[in-house]
C-alpha cells in the first residue's frame, strides 16, 4: 500500500498553518479573557492593587445577592429590554410592511435605513443631549410651541424619562435590524397565497392576519431572542445618554458591573455580574435554540 | 402586488417621507447646528436653517484652537480644548484600519483553512467563534484590561488595535466561513490541475472569489473598531492617545458646552462611516457573479 | 505511452466505492466509463487526475508511476461538469491560466490561446466574463483550456450534461472530431450510453465500484457480459424474461399451465440446461401479422409512436410482456394477434443468479 504522497503532506502542512494565527488569537483574546472573566469573579480585586487579590469563593455572588442595587439593575434591565423589543418589533415590522409596499423609488427609502446601525453610539448619544436639553433645546422648544407642556422637561433629570430617552435612542438604532429581517422574508412569501386569499374573499386586515403573520413568525422568533438577547447586556446605548442616571434610574447590569469595577475598584463582584449576564446568555440561546429546533421538527 | 390607487400611493410617500425625515432628524440637527456661529446655537427659538452659515466650528476642531464663550462682557473659556481633535481622529483611523487588517488576514486563512482541509475540530471552529460573537464587550474589557497591563501596552493604540480584533475577529471569521463554504471547489481542483501551488490557487483563484465576503467583513469591522467607546475608555487614560469616541466626551468639561463644536465633532465623526456606508450598499447590490459554474 | 491503472480500490471509511478496478487505456484511445448514478466512474476519474488518492493500487503513466504525483504535476487536463471557469479572469485569462502558472513566455501564451480559440470558434468571447457566456460557450472554453496546454492525458467529467439535447448531439460530434485531431487519450465519464457508445473507442461499464465490462462499443452490444451491461447499454433497453429455460438445444418459455413454448434454437451456451434468464434486444424481434412456422403467438397491447419506429408492447400470456421495435408502417394495431419470431443469433442467455452472460465462457 503506497504510503500519503508527499505532495499531500506538504498540502495538509499549509492548511494547519493557516489556522494558527486564529488559533493564537483566539487563545488570547477570547478564550483566555472570558476564562480570566469567570476566574475574576471569584476573588476580591482591587486594580489599584493588584498585588493584594485575594480567593473570595462565593462571597463576590453573595454581595450582588445583598445589594439591592443589583436587583434594581436587573429589573431594570428587563423593563429597558422588554419595552425596547416590543417598540422595535411593533416598529420593525410596521416599516418593513411600508418598505414592501411597490413604489417608484422605494430601493432609496430602503438604501437609507441602515443608517441608523453604522452611526456611532456616542455620536447619536451626544445628538439626543443637545435635542434634550432643557432650555434650549429642539424638543423642547418644539413641545412649548405646540403648547404640549408649559415648563421645561428634564429629559435626562427625571428618571422615568431618562429610561425612556434611553429607550428611544435604542428603538433610534436597532428597529433599522428588525426592518431588514422582516423585510427580506417578506420579499420571499409569493404572491400566489395573497391572490388566492382574494378568490376566497379575504380582505386586507385578514390577508395579514392569516397569511402575512404565520409566515414572518419564524424570522420574528429568531429577531426578538437574538435582540434580546443583546439587548439585555448593552451599555453604550445607556452610559452615554445619562450614566445610568439620575442616580441608579437607569441602570442596567452592564453598568452595574462597569460601576463596580471602576468606580468602587471591586473588579470582582463587577466580574460576578459579568458571570451573571453570560448565565442569562446562555440561558437565552438554549431558549434559541429549542424554539429553533422546535419549528423544524414538525417540517 | 398590484399597483396601489394614487390616493394610497400618495399616503405612502408620505409616511415614507415623514420616517425618513424622523430617523434623520438628528444628524440633520446635528449639521444644521454646527454651521451655527455659536450666537446662533443658543438662539431662540431654534431654527432648522442657520441664519448664516459658518464654518468656525470645523475650523475651530481642525485648527484646535482654545474657545471662549462669551458670558455679558467677559470671555470665559469654553469646554477643554479642541486641540486634540485632530489627534482623535488619526487616532480613530489607525486603530480602525488597524484592527480591521489583522482581523480580515486571520480570519481569511483561518476561514480557508476550516472549508478546505480536514483535521479536528475544524466544524466546531465556526460555531465556536459565533459563540464568542455573542460575549458583551463589558465582560471581556477587564480581562482584556489586564492583558494589555501584562504586555505593557495599556494606553497605547497598539492595545486598541488587538482588542478590537478580539470584538472583530469572531464576526469576521464566521461570515468568511459560509462565504468559502459557497465557493466551488472545482474551481480551485481546476487550478491544481492547471499546475497551480496550493498557495497560488490561494492568491490566484480563492481570493479574488471571496473578496465580496472579505469586503463585508472589512466594512464590518471597521465599522464596529471606529465606533467602540467602552474599550478606547478603559485601555487609554491620556487624551492624545483617545479616539474620537472617548475624545469628545471631554467636550462636555469646562463651564460651558460648545455645542457648535460638539456637534461639528459629531457631524465629523459620522462623516467616514457614512462612506462606508454608501460604499456597502453599491456592494451588497452587486453581488457575486456566479456564472463561471454552471447554472 | 499507455495508461495504466492497477488494481484500484477506494474506501470512503467503511463505503467500498471502487473495488479491484484494472484497466489499461490505449494510446490515443478515447475510454468511456460508463454506469448509473454511484457506480464509481466519477471516484475512478478523480483518482486519475490526483484529487483523490487510491486506498490501494497505483496508476502508470508508460513506466511512470504517477499515483503520488500532484495533480499539476501529472501533464493531464480536466473538463468538469461545472465547467469550473474562474469568474475573475475572462475567457483569454481562463484559457491562459495553465501556461501563465507554468512560466510559459508571454508571446508563446498569446499564440497559443488564439490557436485554440480559433479551433473552437471562440475567438470573439476572449474578452468576456463567464458570466455573460451561455451554456455551451462556457464549455467550449473549459475544453479551451484543457487543450491549450497539449497534455497527454484528457479528462472529462459529463461535460455535455448541462446542455439541451440539441446542443449535446453537435458537441458529441465536436468532440469526436476534436480527438480525431489531436489524438491525445481521453477518459470520459457520462452516465448516458448513448454518448459512449457513439464516442468511444473502448467502453468501461461500471456497476458499484466493479468494471462490469470493458470492451470496444459492438463487443459491448453484441456480447454483453451480463445481464446489467446488456440492460445499461442499448435503446430502447433490452428485453428480459424471468421465465425461460434451456434444455435439449433449445430455449422455451415457461407459460405456466399451458406448459413450455419452445421459441427458438438455443445458441451456443456451453452445455448448460435449466432455468435462464433471457435477453433480447427489441430490435431483434420479428413481429409479423400472420402465423409462420416457429413463430409464437402474443397479442399486442400497447403501441408508442416514435417517429420511424413503433414500440409494440406484446403479451405473451403467463410467461410475460416484451417490446418490440418495428417499423412505423408496419400493419400491427393494439389488440391485434401477431406471431413474434426469435432469432437465436441474436438471443442472449444469462445465468439467472449471477447474470452472467452463457454464452462467455
Amino acid at each position: 500500500m503506497p504510503a500519503p504522497a508527499d505532495w499531500r503532506k506538504a498540502d495538509r502542512r499549509i492548511g494547519v498553518l493557516f489556522i494558527v494565527p486564529f488559533a493564537i488569537a483566539a487563545l488570547v483574546f477570547m478564550v483566555y479573557p472570558v476564562a480570566e472573566a469567570v476566574r475574576l469573579a471569584f476573588y476580591h480585586y482591587n486594580p489599584l492593587d493588584p498585588q493584594g487579590a485575594r480567593f473570595a469563593g462565593l462571597a463576590n455572588f453573595r454581595t450582588l445577592a445583598a445589594d439591592p442595587l443589583f436587583w434594581h439593575s436587573f429589573g431594570q434591565a428587563a423593563v429597558w429590554t422588554f419595552s425596547s423589543i416590543v417598540l422595535q418589533t411593533a416598529i420593525g415590522v410596521a416599516l418593513a410592511l411600508l418598505l414592501h409596499l411597490p413604489l417608484a423609488g422605494i430601493s432609496v427609502f430602503r438604501g437609507l435605513l441602515l443608517f441608523p446601525y453604522i452611526v456611532p453610539t456616542v455620536v447619536i448619544a451626544l445628538i439626543l443631549q443637545w435635542m434634550l436639553n432643557p432650555e434650549i433645546g429642539v424638543v423642547n422648544w418644539s413641545l412649548r410651541g405646540a403648547g404640549l407642556v408649559d415648563d421645561n422637561v428634564y429629559w435626562l433629570a427625571t428618571p422615568g424619562l431618562a429610561m425612556l430617552s434611553t429607550i428611544a435612542l435604542n428603538v433610534w438604532k436597532y428597529t433599522p435590524f428588525v426592518t431588514i429581517c422582516v423585510l427580506a422574508r417578506l420579499q420571499t412569501i409569493p404572491l400566489e397565497l395573497y391572490d388566492a386569499a382574494k378568490v376566497d374573499g379575504a380582505g386586507v386586515l385578514r390577508r395579514f392576519v392569516d397569511i402575512t403573520l404565520p409566515q414572518l413568525a419564524e424570522v420574528l422568533a429568531v429577531v426578538v431572542i437574538f435582540r434580546t438577547i443583546w439587548t439585555f447586556n448593552k451599555f453604550e446605548e445607556i452610559y452615554l445618554l445619562t450614566r445610568g442616571g439620575p442616580g441608579t434610574s437607569t441602570f442596567n447590569l452592564a453598568i452595574y458591573s462597569f460601576e463596580q469595577s471602576v468606580a468602587n475598584l471591586k473588579v470582582g463582584v463587577g466580574a460576578a455580574t459579568g458571570v451573571v449576564m453570560m448565565a442569562i446568555l446562555f440561558l437565552g440561546s438554549l431558549v434559541y435554540m429549542r424554539l429553533f429546533r422546535f419549528d423544524e421538527a414538525p417540517q | 402586488m398590484t399597483t396601489l390607487g394614487a390616493v394610497r400611493q400618495a399616503i405612502a410617500y408620505l409616511v415614507l417621507l415623514l420616517v425618513t425625515f424622523l430617523i434623520c432628524f438628528p444628524l440633520i440637527w446635528a449639521l444644521s447646528t454646527s454651521l451655527k456661529s455659536p450666537r446662533d446655537v443658543m438662539a431662540t427659538p431654534p431654527r432648522l436653517l442657520p441664519p448664516q452659515v459658518t464654518l468656525e466650528n470645523y475650523r475651530n476642531l481642525i485648527t484646535g484652537k482654545q474657545q471662549y464663550y462669551r458670558a455679558d462682557q467677559s470671555y470665559v473659556p469654553t469646554t477643554a480644548a479642541p486641540q486634540h481633535f485632530t489627534s482623535w481622529f488619526a487616532n480613530s483611523v489607525v486603530v480602525s484600519l488597524g484592527s480591521t487588517a489583522i482581523s480580515i488576514l486571520i480570519s481569511t486563512l483561518a476561514a480557508y483553512s476550516v472549508t478546505r482541509f480536514r483535521y479536528w475540530g475544524r466544524r466546531i471552529i465556526p460555531y465556536f467563534s459565533l459563540l464568542g460573537y455573542m460575549v458583551p464587550s463589558i465582560i471581556l474589557v477587564f480581562p482584556l484590561f489586564l492583558v494589555m497591563a501584562e504586555l505593557r501596552l495599556t494606553n497605547s493604540l497598539w492595545s486598541l488595535t488587538f482588542g478590537y480584533v478580539s470584538i472583530t475577529l469572531p464576526f469576521c471569521m464566521w461570515l468568511l466561513w459560509a462565504f468559502f463554504r459557497g465557493i466551488p471547489i472545482e474551481l480551485e481542483e481546476a487550478a491544481m490541475i492547471d499546475g497551480a501551488s496550493r498557495l497560488r490557487v490561494f492568491v490566484d483563484i480563492v481570493l479574488p472569489s471571496a473578496a465580496p465576503g472579505i469586503i463585508a467583513a472589512a466594512i464590518f469591522s471597521l465599522i464596529v473598531s471606529w465606533n467602540d467607546f467602552l474599550f478606547a475608555r478603559v485601555f487609554i487614560n491620556s487624551i492624545e492617545n483617545l479616539p474620537l469616541t472617548v475624545g469628545v466626551m471631554h467636550f462636555f468639561e469646562g463651564t460651558h458646552v460648545d455645542w457648535g463644536l460638539m456637534m461639528a465633532s459629531a457631524v465629523l465623526m459620522t462623516v467616514p462611516m457614512a462612506c462606508l456606508f454608501m460604499l456597502m450598499q453599491r456592494h451588497l447590490v452587486a453581488g457575486f457573479g456566479a456564472g463561471a459554474v454552471k447554472g | 505511452m499507455t495508461i495504466r491503472l492497477e488494481h484500484i480500490w477506494k474506501s470512503f471509511g467503511p463505503v467500498a466505492a471502487l473495488k479491484d478496478v484494472d484497466l489499461e487505456l490505449p494510446e490515443r484511445a478515447f475510454v468511456t466509463l460508463v454506469g448509473p448514478s454511484g457506480c464509481g466512474k466519477t471516484t475512478l476519474l478523480r483518482i486519475l487526475a490526483g484529487l483523490e488518492s487510491a486506498t490501494h493500487g497505483a496508476i502508470w503513466h508508460g513506466a511512470t508511476r504517477v499515483s503520488d504525483l500532484a495533480p499539476g504535476k501529472r501533464d493531464i487536463a480536466m473538463v468538469f461538469q461545472s465547467y469550473a471557469l474562474y469568474p475573475h479572469m475572462n475567457v483569454r485569462g481562463n484559457i491562459a491560466y495553465g501556461l501563465r502558472v507554468r512560466g510559459t513566455p508571454r508571446e508563446e501564451i498569446a499564440e497559443r490561446v488564439l490557436e485554440v480559440a480559433r479551433v473552437l470558434e471562440i475567438e470573439h468571447l476572449l474578452g468576456r466574463k463567464p458570466k455573460a457566456l451561455s451554456g455551451g460557450q462556457r464549455q467550449r472554453v473549459a475544453l479551451g483550456r484543457a487543450i491549450v496546454r497539449k497534455p497527454w492525458l484528457f479528462l472529462m467529467d459529463e461535460p455535455l450534461s448541462n446542455l439541451d439535447a440539441k446542443l449535446r448531439v453537435t458537441m458529441r460530434g465536436e468532440l469526436k472530431r476534436l480527438h480525431m485531431r489531436l489524438e491525445t487519450t481521453t477518459v470520459y465519464v457520462t452516465h448516458d450510453q448513448l454518448e459512449a457508445m457513439t464516442m468511444s473507442d473502448r467502453i468501461a461499464v461500471m456497476d458499484q465500484g466493479v468494471v462490469q465490462q470493458y470492451a470496444t462499443p459492438a463487443e459491448v452490444y453484441n456480447r454483453p457480459a451480463n445481464a446489467f451491461v446488456a440492460g445499461f447499454i442499448g435503446s430502447p433497453p433490452m428485453n428480459f424474461v424471468g421465465t425461460a429455460s434451456v434444455s435439449g438445444g433449445e430455449v422455451a418459455l415457461d407459460c405456466g399451465p399451458d406448459g413450455r413454448i419452445p421459441i427458438a434454437a438455443a445458441p451456443p451456451v456451453n452445455g448448460f440446461s435449466g432455468a435462464a434468464l433471457l435477453g433480447v434486444r427489441p430490435q431483434d424481434l420479428e413481429v409479423l401479422p400472420a402465423r409462420r412456422a416457429g413463430a409464437v403467438p402474443a397479442v399486442a397491447t400497447l403501441i408508442q409512436l416514435v417517429g420511424s419506429e413503433k414500440l409494440v408492447e406484446l403479451a405473451f400470456g403467463a410467461a410475460g410482456k416484451l417490446t418490440a421495435q418495428v417499423r412505423a408502417d408496419a400493419p400491427i394495431e393494439a389488440g391485434h394477434r401477431v406471431w413474434v419470431g426469435f432469432d437465436p443469433a441474436r438471443l442472449h442467455l444469462f445465468e439467472p443468479a449471477s447474470g452472467r452472460n452463457l454464452a462467455l465462457g
